[in-house]
């Protein structure tokens, strides 16, 4: 790759500014540290994955409002956690923390353990008991 | 390029790499007083590789990588240029980040191994919950650490100490336990010809002798044969998610795929100069020329997953590119080897 040759694609909302590192030769052969804007196609892999988890967290979302799944469930998916490692998180077996994903068995936890999982997910007590209305609130 | 104080007092120079760990790992040295480049650090720890593993699951695929074991290349590196390091991970967070800040205290910078999902200065696209990436701890701060992020920013920036310590102690796959590294101290004149001997004849060895079909060139073959049966078997929209993943680890999470391809031309390239052997700086060309493939690889792949299947591009093809790609670094590991035997330390 040349140094004409790294990609400097505009892609402000996926690189947000930020440069990364390529080694690129110049004109007499040399390898050399050119900082690329970003590249079209890493942006196009990056918003495939994304919007997969943006899609199974708003989907999330709205079981949580049908009462079909717990608040939990919502700010798990939206931590990137799945059961096994929310469990070792928070201190509770994965058994019961997939017991707690049923909405009639959270809404009887007691406040210690709701205290484990909001700091396991970094939010409040009173932010875990519900979920945004709507999805841009975040 | 910007410079910091360090909590004794001490000069540290912010540079720009290509890869987290061998960025933090030549940074590291540099502080020590050896200036070494990031594709010779790249080289002596033996950075280039390939392996697939689907018995290792990251968000329920497959993980391929592009590169050797998270870590392997600053000890790798460490011992051949004949530095001491400290090394540690850790049960309990606390003790983590009180061990942490007695080290940087004292000026020494410290390297962390992270997850990536908690780093808030990180653009949200990138943020994913994956722990492998290493960046440095340059001193404290009022409400954190100033740290240095060679991979990603060309400056140094703030990171709280609730960030730093959720993203050192995440529990995920492949976590970092808090793990943190320095060198305690560094050889002033370390024997590089023999440390770059030693790192290449490794490489060729990680690359064609494994007996296990999933590393080195017989790895790429093995995924290349799986490439091509996807559509038949999986169907075409779960082919694109697959073929999505590999390129993911190819380009963007520091598993690096061409990028390596290209440090490790560059490291080629600066070899042969220090041997003052025209037959390295042959190969360093040949291994942009693979980098070169690969990133084509990257390409019709993404043009094979926007377009779902309608004509041109097809697995075959990127499945194709992969193999010319095993092909030629086979021929290449292959010839470095016969080169560097000739080398007298």
């Amino acid at each position: 790759m040349k140094i004409n040759e790294v990609p400097q694609d505009d892609v402000p909302y996926f690189s947000e500014g930020i440069k990364k590192g390529n080694y690129a030769l110049d004109d007499q052969g040399k390898y050399v540290m050119v900082p690329s804007k970003g590249w079209d196609v890493d942006e196009f892999i990056n918003s495939l994955a994304f919007n997969e988890y943006e899609a199974k967290v708003e989907e999330t979302r709205k079981a949580v409002l049908e009462g079909k799944k717990s608040p939990l469930a919502y700010y798990m998916e939206l931590r990137q956690m799945i059961p096994e490692f929310l469990g070792k998180t928070a201190g509770i077996a994965t058994f019961r923390v997939k017991r707690h994903l049923r909405p009639e068995i959270f809404a009887k936890l007691k406040e210690p353990v709701l205290d484990s999982y909001a700091k396991a997910l970094s939010i409040t007590r009173e932010e875990l008991k519900t979920v945004p209305h709507n999805s841009q609130e975040r | 390029m910007t410079t910091e104080t360090l909590a004794n007092g001490k000069p540290y120079i912010h540079r720009t790499s290509a890869h987290c760990e061998t960025g933090v790992t030549s940074a590291l040295f540099r502080d020590k007083g050896v200036d070494i480049s990031e594709p010779m650090i790249f080289g002596i720890g033996s950075g280039i590789f390939f392996g697939h593993l689907p018995f290792l699951k990251w968000t329920g695929l497959p993980v391929s990588t592009f590169r050797s074991l998270p870590g392997t290349v600053f000890s790798k590196a460490a011992k051949r240029l004949g530095a001491k390091v400290f090394r540690k991970r850790f049960r309990n967070p606390q003790k983590g980040m009180d061990e942490l800040r007695r080290v940087i205290r004292t000026g020494q910078i410290v390297a962390v191994t992270t997850n990536v999902y908690w780093l808030s200065y990180f653009p949200r696209r990138y943020r994913f919950n994956f722990s492998g990436h290493n960046l440095i701890v340059l001193y404290e701060t009022e409400n954190g650490f100033r740290v240095s992020d060679p991979a990603l920013l060309e400056y140094t920036v703030d990171c709280s100490t609730h960030d730093m310590e959720r993203a050192r102690f995440a529990r995920g796959p492949m976590e970092a336990r808090g793990l943190m590294y320095y060198p305690l101290s560094v050889n002033p004149n370390p024997d590089i010809r023999k440390a770059c001997i030693t790192g290449m004849l490794d490489s060729c060895k990680q690359m064609l002798k494994i007996p296990i079909p999933l590393f080195g060139v017989k790895g790429m073959r093995y995924l290349t044969k799986k490439i091509i049966k996807w559509p038949d078997k999986l169907g075409y929209v779960e082919a694109c998610r697959q073929l999505a993943h590999i390129v993911r680890f190819q380009e963007e999470m520091g598993t690096g795929g061409a990028g390596f391809r290209y440090i490790f031309a560059a490291f080629l390239q600066e070899a042969s100069e220090l041997f003052e052997s025209p037959e390295l700086n042959e190969l360093s060309n040949e291994m942009t020329a693979i980098g070169d493939i690969w990133r084509e690889f990257a390409v019709v792949s993404a043009r094979i997953i926007k377009q779902r299947g309608q004509a041109e591009e097809t697995f075959a093809k990127a499945g194709g590119l992969m193999l010319i790609c095993a092909g030629r670094e086979e021929q290449l590991f292959r010839n470095l080897d016969k080169v560097v035997r000739k080398f007298k330390p």
